[in-house]
């Protein structure tokens, strides 16, 4: 699937109770390829738009389990088996004092993990998006903009602005960025 | 739920005059009958989104104030002394600086445990009040995190410096070499440090622009020069809004709060193990590590609420960072306030009553020894002068906060340096007491620290939104906004237009 579309249909809401009521019916609809463009997350917009809950945290898990038995591993390979130190007779594998660096290890990866993913997934996980660049639509700034890409397998311009009008969304338009219609 | 009535309270509310700290409630307007409460706004001036992004993007926008270049060349200046005194440090070597026998951990330790603490508010206001759903941090929490990678970045300057032979600081990561290879010492609390604040300074960077990457979309969808465009896109990995990316997002900044929250504990407590684990009558205590993570959220809110009084006036933010933003870091200052003067009583208790005698001298001697003075000033400004801020006019007033925000600070760099300077000055032999004084050189490079604090603040403040817009929005009534807009006709875009 490309991650950028240059055609779609754009409207616009104002707040965003209209934006979640217009979404539960584009889920409802025979649209796929669609999105909705907001300034800032909605609560309940995941179940409106039918989507499920973020994979993330099955990543988290698997990178702070990562980070604590790289922690682990290495501090085991240098503390006992490289290069063991006699201090005070006390015994090499002092667990308790590997526990600092091994909880860091694990914060580390777990969290800057989360946060690259994450940014990726938006990127990946996600139908054919209009580039912010190409195609203005207000949606970082004051619009609760939806969108339906002509990627879709259902897409009729036509159709489709007739369809995102009955949402009772403002300013619907046809966009092409090749034809320099944004 | 809101009603009609909380609809008018949200649009009448103009400024902090308008504003009394308390929620407005309605006798009788409940869905069933009981009082309704309705909070008061979080955004006044009855502000719509449009109004957001220009009142807190406008900054990045405009050539700077006057008032802006004449506070950076102040910061600059202070810049100077902390690059001709490290310079000088290095050139001449560590005998220009006040540390010698006995006192061997000085002014660069006492700056490096200041400014770690002072993060640590950051870190706090994003991630520990965003789990526990405090919307006021929508206001702060920007600055507050910017503020924490800048006093990180002041932290680490001065163990590497206090290394004595700074260039060999590589020495401390462990890495396969031709020393042996001789590691670093696992069971070490200075290693531990290492590992520590670098996560630290890592995560909270991460956390910090991952908040960022809506707002610098905002910046590049107003940006009208074709570079500056393509400068925030490109920050901002091409940010469109999408509610899927939405989905991913806000799960990751979920997961960037719930780490950060046990590894902003996790690092002062792993700072105050560098003095716990010792031997060293006056730091060999349990009591530590909640002990200065009380300290380091206390003295961190101090500067947050310095900052933050400077913002609001010089940067016109008054109807994002109100007064009740301020009362509720007043609030938080007064308790923990508190808990630090419980603390300080605590050592005196336990000192007397765990009978040993050099922890006994210890306290008796830094409260009337020598250094008492600072002791004084010390217990002064930490556990009585918050004490203010049990009267409601106090925590509302500008002048009376700013004053004991300094004092906070001015009293918490006094407690790190009764710490280490009254344990170390006299210790188990008396032949062995001396006394400590910092030299002109060590003044010059704390002075120094923050002139790159204020430096790198007021850079932030040009290049980035200093406020989290996304955020703000997020807690702002949408119908304000919704009201305001253009009408239908107008509504429908010309090519190019928002």
């Amino acid at each position: 699937m490309p991650r950028h579309s240059t055609k779609g249909v754009l409207g616009d809401f104002y707040t965003p109770d209209e934006a979640l009521a217009a979404a539960a019916r584009v889920r409802d609809s025979q649209y796929t390829h669609f999105d909705f463009l907001t300034p800032f997350p909605i609560h309940g917009m995941e179940e409106a738009m039918g989507q499920k809950r973020s994979w993330i945290p099955i990543v988290t898990g698997f990178l702070a389990f990562f980070g604590i038995t790289l922690a682990q591993t290495f501090i085991y390979y240098v503390m006992i088996g490289d290069w063991p130190m006699n201090f005070g007779g006390k015994p090499n594998f002092a667990w308790p004092s590997f526990i600092p660096v091994t909880f860091e290890s694990m914060v580390f990866y777990a969290a800057i993990g989360s946060a690259i993913v994450a940014i990726i997934a938006g990127k990946r996980d996600t139908i054919p998006q209009p580039h912010p660049m190409k195609i203005k639509t207000g949606a970082t700034i004051d619009r609760f903009v939806v969108w339906i890409s002509a990627t879709d397998p259902k897409f009729d311009a036509t159709e489709v602005q007739r369809f995102v009008t009955s949402l009772g969304a403002d300013g619907v338009r046809y966009v092409d960025a090749e034809a320099g219609n944004v | 739920m809101t009603t009609a009535r909380s609809e008018s309270l949200y649009a009448t509310v103009t400024g902090d005059a308008g504003l009394k700290g308390v929620p407005v409630i309605l006798p009788g307007a409940g869905p069933y009958g009981g009082d309704e409460e309705i909070p008061e706004p979080l955004v006044t001036g009855g502000k719509t989104y449009q109004d957001v992004d220009r009142d807190i993007c406008m900054h990045t926008e405009q050539f700077p104030t006057r008032r802006w270049w004449i506070a950076f060349g102040v910061a600059l200046f202070l810049l100077s002394f902390l690059v001709l005194g490290v310079a000088t440090l290095f050139y001449s070597g560590m005998g220009i600086l006040g540390i010698n026998h006995p006192v061997g951990w000085g002014s660069f330790i006492i700056n490096f445990v200041f400014w770690i603490g002072i993060g640590h508010a950051g870190t706090l206001i994003s991630a520990v009040l965003f789990l526990f759903g405090q919307k006021w941090r929508t206001g702060i929490n920007r600055s507050a995190e910017a503020m924490t990678l800048f006093a990180v970045a002041c932290a680490g300057i001065f163990p590497v410096i206090h290394l004595g032979r700074a260039w060999f600081a590589y020495w401390l990561v462990p890495y396969p070499n031709d020393r042996g290879p001789l590691w670093v010492n696992f069971n070490s609390a200075l290693s531990w440090d290492i590992f520590a604040i670098s996560t630290y300074a890592l995560v909270s960077l991460t956390f910090w622009y991952v908040g960022l990457l809506p707002d610098l979309a905002t910046v590049r969808d107003r940006a009208t020069h074709p570079w500056r465009k393509r400068f925030y896109n490109a920050l901002s990995f091409n940010w469109n809004g999408s509610h899927r990316a939405w989905r991913h997002y806000e799960s990751a900044y979920m997961i960037l709060a719930a780490f950060a929250t046990p590894l902003v504990f996790s690092v002062h407590t792993i700072v105050s193990f560098d003095f716990a684990t010792s031997i060293m009558p006056g730091w060999h205590a349990t009591i530590f590590p909640p002990y200065f993570v009380i300290g380091a959220i206390f003295s961190g809110f101090a500067m947050v609420i310095t900052l933050m009084t400077i913002m609001r006036n010089v940067f016109n933010l008054k109807n994002y960072i109100t007064l009740n933003h301020m009362e509720a870091m007043a609030k938080v200052i007064m308790l923990t306030g508190m808990l630090v003067g419980f603390a300080y009583t605590t050592e005196f208790f336990m000192a007397w009553y765990g009978g040993n005698e050099y922890e006994g001298f210890i306290f008796r001697n830094r409260a009337v020894g020598p250094y008492g003075w600072a002791y004084f000033i010390m217990f002064t400004c930490n556990a009585l002068v918050p004490q203010i801020f049990w009267f409601k006019s106090m925590r509302r007033n500008a002048v009376v906060l700013f004053t004991v925000s300094i004092l906070v600070n001015i009293g918490m760099w006094f407690e790190r340096y009764v710490i280490i300077v009254t344990s170390l000055h006299r210790d188990f032999l008396p032949s062995s007491w001396g006394m400590y004084a910092l030299t002109a050189w060590d003044w010059m490079i704390l002075i120094g620290s923050f002139g790159l604090f204020f430096t790198l603040f007021l850079l932030f403040v040009r290049i980035l939104p200093a406020v989290a817009i996304s955020e703000i929005k997020g807690v702002m009534d949408p119908r304000v906004s919704a009201t305001k807009r253009p009408t239908a006709t107008a509504a429908v875009h010309a090519p190019g237009e928002v």
